[in-house]
């Protein structure tokens, strides 16, 4: 085949791979209390079943050891021209092992120029913080990072 | 309304319309998630955390959160937004049990 057909086909099948696989650990986590909604349920809640991608597009930044997991620093910032016809809708912030896995929902618009959000969450102990995308044309990204946490923030 | 004290910040300190500047919203609040117990009472100290948070600039809603009790206490909520006249930049939050707080921020672009 032509080169350019196969770096297509190539293109599309690495998208159909980038997509929440077994291998993030998060994916087979279980409820660690009778009240805990596992975070793949949180996410399959936000993305209605629809499987987000990972993507470059996202760069979630946390530190990999917290000293104090009171208050962890956690931004997200998504590469995206937040224009009316292309922005990120909306930036979710999960940590995988919190008896409440959400931290915080973000509705963006283009009004907002920079696609980013920053704060500081609580995490209880070691776990991953994920941050997920959601983008005006209907996709999701995902992103997700481990944080060692020394010192658990839940009190 | 509240007395709790509250900052907008915005970097640069100076700037032209279209350009897009970090915001920040930070407020003394607990944050308190509900399931820690007081160390002095044993008794579990009841959940007070901010649930929402909105930021509208020269009357349009630019940014909308729904935020749970993960979040750290003193909360810091940072972002961006696009320079597009003189006016106000208004920061408003709800917490679960029904407080309400606003915090406003004159925006006098230079040229």
């Amino acid at each position: 085949m032509k080169r350019r057909d196969f770096f297509k086909k190539l293109g599309v099948a690495a998208a159909v791979a980038a997509t929440v696989t077994p291998t993030m650990s998060f994916a087979k986590s279980k409820p660690v209390s009778k009240n805990h909604i596992t975070i793949a349920a949180s996410i399959d809640a936000v993305t209605g079943g629809k499987k987000p991608k990972t993507s470059s597009k996202v760069k979630l930044k946390v530190p990999e050891i917290a000293e104090n997991g009171a208050v962890v620093p956690v931004t997200v910032t998504v590469d995206s021209p937040m224009t009316d016809s292309d922005y990120v809708k909306a930036i979710h912030i999960f940590a995988s092992k919190n008896s409440n896995a959400r931290a915080i929902d973000v509705n963006l618009t283009p009004a907002n120029g920079k696609a980013m959000f920053s704060t500081r969450i609580k995490l209880g102990g070691t776990q991953e913080v994920v941050a997920l995308v959601a983008l005006s044309n209907g996709e999701f990204l995902i992103a997700s990072q481990s944080v060692k946490v020394t010192i658990g923030g839940c009190g | 309304m509240d007395k709790r004290k509250s900052l907008i910040k915005i970097k640069p300190k100076k700037f032209k319309n279209g350009e897009v500047v970090k915001v920040s919203f930070m407020v003394m609040h607990p944050m308190a998630t509900g399931m820690s117990k007081d160390k002095k009472t044993k008794k579990i100290i009841p959940a007070k955390y901010i649930n929402s948070v909105k930021f509208v600039y020269n009357g349009q809603e630019i940014t909308n959160m729904t935020v749970w009790a993960t979040l750290s206490t003193n909360p810091v909520f940072t972002t961006y937004m696009k320079i597009n006249g003189k006016g106000k930049l208004t920061v408003t939050y709800t917490d679960n049990t029904g407080e309400v707080h606003e915090k406003t921020k004159k925006i006098k672009p230079k040229g």
